[in-house]
């Protein structure tokens, strides 16, 4: 497949050259691939945001290098370019939106990129369609739930028409409900509209809905590859403080209990088909 | 605690009247004529005169006259605090004393001068609450922009200061949440408010705005790394969803607009100034 975010032995300090220096980064090699969902996890301070952040260039390299479709974001000249390529959305949406009236907000991007009127209100009335806010035009944010926010914010990303989106934990602040909608959002731009999702998480009830995950511990990435494939290494996942999914947990409670259930469950669709051919 | 409900300036109240739908740089434009106006305004008949054009305005736009009024009652008392300096201690030679106490002297020239400086205020506040009330913050700063733009060129990044005020505007109600939130957590600890002389209430304060003052940074930060994201470079090189027209009730405003300036500048000159 396609690589289009590639890192070669990157590595970042924090305060480098203090005597407070973190290595936030240790060598890290890894791709994002065109079209897939990914989900980065990892506890705090395991350099999961550090690294999503090199990926738009909010941060350069300190060692090694980052490629975005083959522009390297140490060259001042492709930022705007790559950042044209890889959104953003942030853990916080009261902090990321701009305007005082949604339509407004979702508009600011494009209007940074320079286009023409015509194509900016083309551009916002199918983010608005396809995060299905239209009835959210003209409020301002403060009359929205924190999930409402969360998908004006992701909307505003997707007016840019970015390849790729980053979603920098962005349903940590909301209740079950906005989480679930972020949720939905996300995976229907990835399946529907093709966009390259990299989704940075603490959940595990989200990781099971992505292609790929990575798991990073101390700045280094230490699992890798699909739900099923990681969460079968299970003193691993412990080791790195994570919990198991719901479904793999429930899975292997009735594995103890001597039902036959089959293995790599890790998602609550494919354990209630189980538990239903049990049944029968 | 609400510290959000007595705050009428800024709050805008959505209509379809005909002043609702002016341009805002109309709007912008025609506002800092009547606020200066009425800063070279000093006879009783000018303040009628424009009594008569904000009430005529007040009525087209729908707005309740008492909702634009609402936020004056927090000023009142301040008000009659600078009246009664003026009426004591504003000094003219050659004007009717009312009434003398020890060195204080109420004179017709003084309560003139309060007359004078009351009415300023009032109308200045209400203009530009009424131009508020009237205009979404978004047309507001979309109005300055364009009347703004022109400064570019000797050098001064008008968009730019645009685009501060559109996320202060954005961060005012945010910050109130976050003072009330704080504000609520020390009563929660024990802090009692009301409690305690002028200056102990003082001291209290103290330990609520810091904390306020630490998050606005943080969000600050924040907010630049989203705004970054988002491909911002400042105004150079950005285009807008909405440009602005001016139409018909535009026209039909600077008519009305040069009819009540010509009139008011006609009392200026040819009529007694109260003082």
């Amino acid at each position: 497949m396609h690589k289009l975010i590639e890192t070669n032995g990157l590595t970042y300090y924090y305060r480098k050259g203090t005597r407070d220096e973190v290595k936030a980064l240790d060598s890290v090699n890894m791709a994002v691939y065109k079209g897939e969902m990914l989900s980065i996890t990892g506890q705090n301070g395991s350099g999961k945001s550090t690294l999503a952040r090199h990926f738009n260039a909010l941060l350069k390299p300190g060692q090694g290098s980052i490629l975005i479709k083959g522009l390297s974001t140490a060259n001042k000249d492709s930022i705007s370019e790559i950042r044209k390529i890889i959104g953003m959305v942030f853990q916080n949406p009261d902090n990321q939106l701009v305007s005082s009236i949604v339509e407004e907000d979702i508009a600011f991007g494009p209007e940074n990129l320079g286009l023409p009127q015509a194509e900016i209100i083309d551009r916002v009335d199918w983010a608005l369609e396809t995060l299905n806010l239209e009835d959210l035009r003209r409020e301002p944010p403060h009359n929205l739930s924190e999930g409402q926010k969360q998908q004006v914010a992701i909307a505003g990303v997707l007016a840019m028409k970015p390849e790729c989106i980053v979603l920098d934990e962005p349903t940590a602040h909301l209740d079950p409900r906005g989480r679930r909608e972020v949720m939905e959002s996300a995976i229907r731009l990835n399946r529907e509209e093709g966009i390259t999702i990299v989704l940075l998480t603490h959940f595990m009830s989200e990781v099971v809905h992505c292609d790929r995950m990575l798991v990073m511990e101390g700045g280094a990435i230490k699992m890798e590859g699909s739900p099923e494939k990681v969460f079968r290494q299970s003193a691993e996942i412990k080791s790195a403080g994570l919990d198991f999914p719901v479904a793999s947990q429930v899975a292997e409670g009735l594995r103890r209990e001597g039902f036959k259930i089959k293995p790599d469950i890790v998602r609550t669709e494919e354990l209630i088909d189980c538990l239903c051919q049990l049944k029968s | 605690m609400e510290l959000t409900k007595n705050i009428t300036l800024g709050v805008y109240l959505p209509g379809k009247s005909s002043i609702h739908n002016l341009d805002p740089r109309t709007k912008i434009i025609t506002a800092t004529i009547m606020i200066v106006l009425l800063l070279i305004s000093r006879s009783y008949a000018a303040f009628a005169l424009s009594a008569l054009f904000v009430g005529f305005l007040i009525t087209l736009s729908g707005v309740p006259a008492g909702y634009a009024m609402r936020g004056l009652k927090p000023m009142l008392p301040v008000l009659a605090i600078m009246w009664v300096f003026q009426l004591f201690l504003f000094k003219a030679p050659d004007t009717t004393i009312y009434f003398h106490w020890w060195i204080f002297e109420a004179t017709a020239a003084g309560l003139h001068m309060g007359n004078l400086i009351i009415l300023r205020v009032l109308f200045l506040f209400t203009v530009t609450t009424f131009l508020t009330l009237t205009t979404s913050v978004v047309s507001l700063t979309d109005g300055l922009e364009s009347l703004l733009k022109p400064l570019r060129a000797i050098g001064i990044p008008s968009q730019e200061l645009v685009m501060t005020l559109v996320i202060a505007l954005r961060f005012v109600l945010i910050l109130a949440e976050e003072l009330e939130k704080i504000i609520k957590a020390q009563m929660a600890r024990g802090v009692a408010f009301d409690r305690g002389n002028f200056i102990q209430k003082t001291r209290k304060i103290f330990p609520v705005f810091l904390p306020l003052f630490i998050g606005a940074f943080k969000r600050a930060e924040e907010l630049i790394v989203a705004m970054d994201a988002r491909s911002y470079t400042g105004g150079k090189g950005r285009t807008k969803m909405k440009t602005l027209h001016m139409g018909r009730v535009d026209l039909e405003a600077a008519a009305a607009m040069i009819v009540y300036g010509g009139l008011l500048i006609y009392i200026i000159i040819f009529t007694e100034p109260m003082i």
